[in-house]
């Protein structure tokens, strides 16, 4: 049996200490993050672990005014759809960036978002 | 593989209900066998949508409750759940029974109930649908999952905000002339753009509301459809699934599942875009239809927003896009409305559409999506 190489935990354990992760597929060379049992690409099964840079440019954004009911009291709030320099994508919160300042193309720089003793995926200005 | 065909359907009136959802579907089920003249005992199978009652009923095991409920307790029933396309997907599974020669009658449908809650919650019920540790720990909602879209559309193709605002408009307008439609009155552009953000760029009326009720539809084989009064046939039902995650979504201005389940549907019924006449299709948001129909390759990519601005989707249009009012106006019953979109268009395609039938409509188009576009279903309907 194989061992994952990046379990969820593994991953944002590194995400609270400030490193991306992601996986480099030693069949293909495709990234993939959050890591898969197969590689999409060329099914194969040989992850390596790599670090991220945490550069990267806001693809997409919304301000969230109407939040669930466990992020109610944190309204408004700006999630973004970011492109990493190596490629990948993530969705993350946007922080210490004014609302208004929020645009398609804005380089940011990832950041952890503590919340509760849980970690989640977020950006700040590059 | 057998033909199918749908021989009756059965809606209830969309909104608020202080009844259950099972008692929401036992009503529409009823319909859908009296619109059918077949008596409940013939019902041989129930597939069955139903998405937060865990949460806003406290209730699972839906399917043989809703079955118990309209007293047909001993037919083997499952409870479908792919988010907001549940049914749908019930339907294409259903599908695949009565053609497969296992069963001769089958009853699809969903029902859902949401109103007995508060919008916190039922916003958060929603979520649930977007991954739990990457995306709900976010604050991700369903409007921010298609707020990304639009915004990526916008950018991409210059599509407005007007654009969107004319899709609301359009299915409000639609809305009025479908009785069992949440929503029955016009809206205007102006009044969709100074509604409050939601979020950005999405405003209130960019969105479906939330809604209680349920729907329901009976398929029997080519057999028995001849005996029937106005059979319907299902010349192709597909569905297509995406990536889960938003970030492993490489466009955000497309919706893939869209365009394979568009393409497997298709290429069943050896048909093609320009043939369809009629679409009900997921308008959950404005924008979502926009994509829509750019995914079923009804106009080019990029072209939505323009078709909606130019009426090219209204009733009377080049191709009348949700003519019941769609999700926006008749209402979003998450685990009904892929049987509610299908009862429109086999009421369409029967002529029985009354103030918002589309003349001579021949074949019709459903599109159901689910969750952050990771699931699409699309079935294409024709008359004899």
């Amino acid at each position: 049996m194989t061992e994952p190489v990046i379990t969820l935990r593994h991953f944002f354990e590194k995400a609270r200490e400030g490193q991306l992760t992601a996986v480099r597929c030693g069949g293909c060379g495709q990234l993939a993050v959050p890591p898969k049992e197969f590689c999409p690409a060329c099914s194969a099964r040989q992850w390596e672990p790599i670090l991220l840079s945490g550069e990267g440019t806001i693809a997409s954004y919304t301000i969230i005014r109407v939040a669930p009911r466990s992020h109610a009291a944190e309204v408004p709030y700006a999630i973004a759809a970011v492109q990493m320099k190596e490629g990948v994508s993530f969705l993350g919160r946007v922080v210490d960036v004014p609302l208004e300042r929020i645009v398609v193309g804005l380089p940011v720089r990832f950041r952890p978002l503590t919340n509760g003793g849980q970690t989640a995926v977020a950006f700040g200005p590059a | 593989m057998r033909r199918v065909a749908v021989v009756g359907v059965g809606v209830t009136k969309f909104g608020k209900h202080d009844r259950t959802s099972a008692e929401l579907f036992a009503e529409a089920a009823a319909e859908a066998l009296t619109d059918a003249g077949l008596p409940a005992h013939k019902v041989q199978a129930l597939y069955y949508g139903n998405v937060v009652g865990g949460e806003t009923e406290k209730q699972l095991h839906t399917g043989p409750q809703a079955a118990s409920v309209l007293g047909i307790p001993t037919v083997p029933t499952t409870r479908f759940e792919t988010a907001c396309a549940s049914s749908h997907a019930a339907f294409r599974h259903a599908v695949m029974e009565v053609a497969s020669g296992a069963s001769d009658v089958v009853l699809v449908g969903g029902a859902e109930r949401v109103l007995n809650v508060t919008t916190e919650e039922s916003t958060e019920y929603f979520a649930y649908a977007s991954d739990a540790r990457w995306e709900q720990t976010l604050g991700l909602t369903f409007p921010g999952v298609f707020a990304l879209v639009a915004r990526a559309h916008m950018t991409k193709y210059g599509t407005t905000e007007e654009q969107m605002a004319s899709v609301a408009v359009k299915n409000h307008r639609h809305g009025t002339l479908n009785p069992k439609a949440q929503f029955q009155k016009e809206i205007t552009v102006e009044q969709v753009l100074k509604s409050a953000m939601v979020a950005d760029p999405l405003k209130l009326y960019d969105c479906c509301p939330f809604t209680d009720g349920g729907a329901a539809v009976v398929l029997v084989s080519e057999e028995l459809a001849r005996q029937a009064r106005r059979p319907i046939w299902v010349l192709a039902s597909a569905a297509a699934s995406d990536w889960m995650l938003i970030g492993d979504k490489r466009d955000l201005s497309r919706v893939p599942a869209t365009e394979r389940a568009a393409a497997a549907a298709y290429r069943q019924a050896g048909l093609g875009p320009g043939d369809v006449d009629v679409v009900e299709l997921h308008d959950c948001f404005t924008i979502a239809e926009i994509v829509a129909t750019e995914g079923l390759g009804l106009f080019e990519p990029g072209t939505g927003g323009l078709a909606a601005e130019k009426g090219w989707t209204s009733l009377g249009g080049k191709v009348p896009v949700n003519p019941s009012g769609g999700l926006k106006a008749k209402g979003h019953p998450i685990g009904a409305t892929g049987a509610a979109q299908i009862a429109e268009i086999v009421t369409q395609l029967r002529g029985e559409a009354a103030r918002r039938q589309v003349d001579g409509a021949r074949v019709g188009l459903t599109h159901t999506l689910g969750g952050n576009t990771a699931t699409v279903l699309v079935s294409l309907f024709g008359r004899d």
